[in-house]
């Protein structure tokens, strides 16, 4: 599996999902959790299986302002395809 | 302060079809009229989930012997609880299974005990290998999570590509490579469960082909058994740090073998709460922290990392439980794993096994 295409619809796995621990999101999967703040938190929260890679670096362009998209799309890809490979995410 | 548990192990049943040589469960089991009530697990579930914990594994014996496994999982998923079934799969007839996912059942985790069937039931006392791969097929068109478990040891691994080949066909998001480890029932088969240095050595070159080849497929863990470690294993994370183990009957225990080690009150989640027996009781604080420990842990910079190892295997070895785990290369009874490993070592005639036995 490579990394995410802009097209694809990235979305938690199978029997990952969102929790509440210490009154902090988090994301459980089999083994344990992800505790997840910031900018890992809210892209993970755009991939809701329906935008597309493209469009949650549209949405993560306008909220950062300046940056560059390649770059945020590059950062991404990276990003989802580390979770993919944990089997937290599938796109 | 004491962390809270974070995952809850429910032991709801010892009953199993199975009789699997390397079973953790102890050697002493409980029996079906001593299980806890389905109003009783419910209740642990709630008080486990306003403790902080995350996770529930249930498991046994084969937890589908309990006829209320449903009512347990939808208790355990009401409650608030990350739900995770450990099973042989026996039990859970093909139309069982949409009912668990119904339940709130997130994450399956069904064990192997071969690719092939004669092994399979050789090791099983049982069997059902045929069965296990129906249900697999059966449970990757469900929503759930899919992790397959294979338990490695002598008697398996100069075919680990093999069976890493057959469990990739059954398309799990993780495959778990657990090597045997050694107690309740393992410890009576050791000296035909324990691989050689080159078994293990082949074993995971053969994960960390397969890790690469499988990247982005299924995820392989697999550690090296502490028998070769250079450092114990942080048994449990910690005796009570992490995690709470109930049995069959309602006894709190730190781990599987607690049970073991003489002298220990295990309270029962019938008479105390899930709290007082995680802060107060005497079973849960006996091995927490460092105070009970003796040379060299105390003064290692290790101890904060392995916490001085297993106190199960510690007992089970040496006749001590606050000895160093032996399985460490700088503990003074090192030497009682480097004649094991001798041992496994040597020519290896036939196994005669001492199977788990059934519990009625």
């Amino acid at each position: 599996m490579a990394a995410p295409l802009p097209t694809s619809q990235p979305h938690l796995a199978a029997g990952c999902r969102w929790a509440t621990h210490a009154d902090k999101p988090v994301v459980l999967y089999p083994e344990g959790m992800i505790r997840i703040q910031g900018t890992g938190r809210h892209i993970l929260e755009l991939c809701d299986g329906q935008r597309t890679v493209q469009q949650i670096v549209e949405v993560l362009a306008q909220k950062y302002g300046a940056a560059d998209p390649a770059k945020i799309l590059d950062d991404v890809g990276t990003f989802l395809e580390a979770l993919q490979k944990k089997r937290i995410l599938d796109y | 302060m004491t962390p809270n548990p974070l995952a809850l192990i429910a032991e709801i049943t010892h009953r199993c079809p199975l009789h699997c040589v390397y079973c953790s469960n102890p050697l002493q089991m409980v029996a079906k009229q001593a299980e806890l009530s389905t109003a009783e697990w419910v209740r642990v579930f709630e008080e486990a989930s306003r403790l902080g914990v995350l996770h529930a594994h249930l498991t046994g014996g084969e937890p589908a012997a309990r006829a209320d496994l449903e009512e347990l999982i939808a208790g355990a998923r009401q409650a608030g609880l990350y739900t995770n079934l450990i099973t042989s799969g026996l039990g859970i007839p093909e139309a069982r299974l949409p009912k668990l996912v119904d339940a709130g059942l997130d994450h399956i985790q069904l064990s192997f005990q071969d690719s092939q069937d004669g092994p399979a039931q050789w090791i099983a006392g049982a069997k059902g290998h045929a069965y296990k791969i129906v249900l697999a097929e059966k449970i990757r068109q469900l929503p759930l999570a899919f992790t397959v478990n294979l338990v490695v040891h002598r008697q398996n691994l100069d075919h680990i590509e093999e069976m890493i080949e057959f469990i990739e066909q059954l398309h799990p998001e993780r495959i778990e490579i657990a090597h045997a480890q050694y107690y309740g029932w393992a410890l009576k088969n050791r000296e035909h469960l324990l691989p050689t240095p080159e078994q293990l050595d082949n074993c995971m070159r053969a994960v960390e082909s397969a890790q690469t080849r499988l990247a982005g497929k299924a995820r392989i863990d697999c550690v090296v058994p502490d028998y070769y470690a250079r450092y114990p294993k942080a048994c449990m994370g910690g005796w009570g740090r992490r995690i709470m183990l109930i049995d069959p009957s309602g006894r709190a225990l730190p781990c599987h073998a607690a049970g073991v080690i003489p002298g220990i009150q295990f309270d029962s989640v019938r008479e105390h709460s899930l709290e007082h027996i995680w802060q107060e009781s005497a079973a849960f604080r006996m091995f927490r922290g460092d105070e009970w420990m003796p040379e060299p842990c105390k003064s290692c910079d290790r101890k904060t990392q392995d916490f001085g190892g297993c106190r199960c295997q510690a007992f089970l070895i040496t006749g001590d439980a606050t000895a160093t785990d032996p399985v460490c290369s700088l503990s003074p009874d090192h030497h009682l794993i480097e004649i094991a490993r001798a041992t496994a070592a040597a020519e290896a005639p036939q196994p005669t096994w001492l199977y788990r036995a059934s519990v009625g």
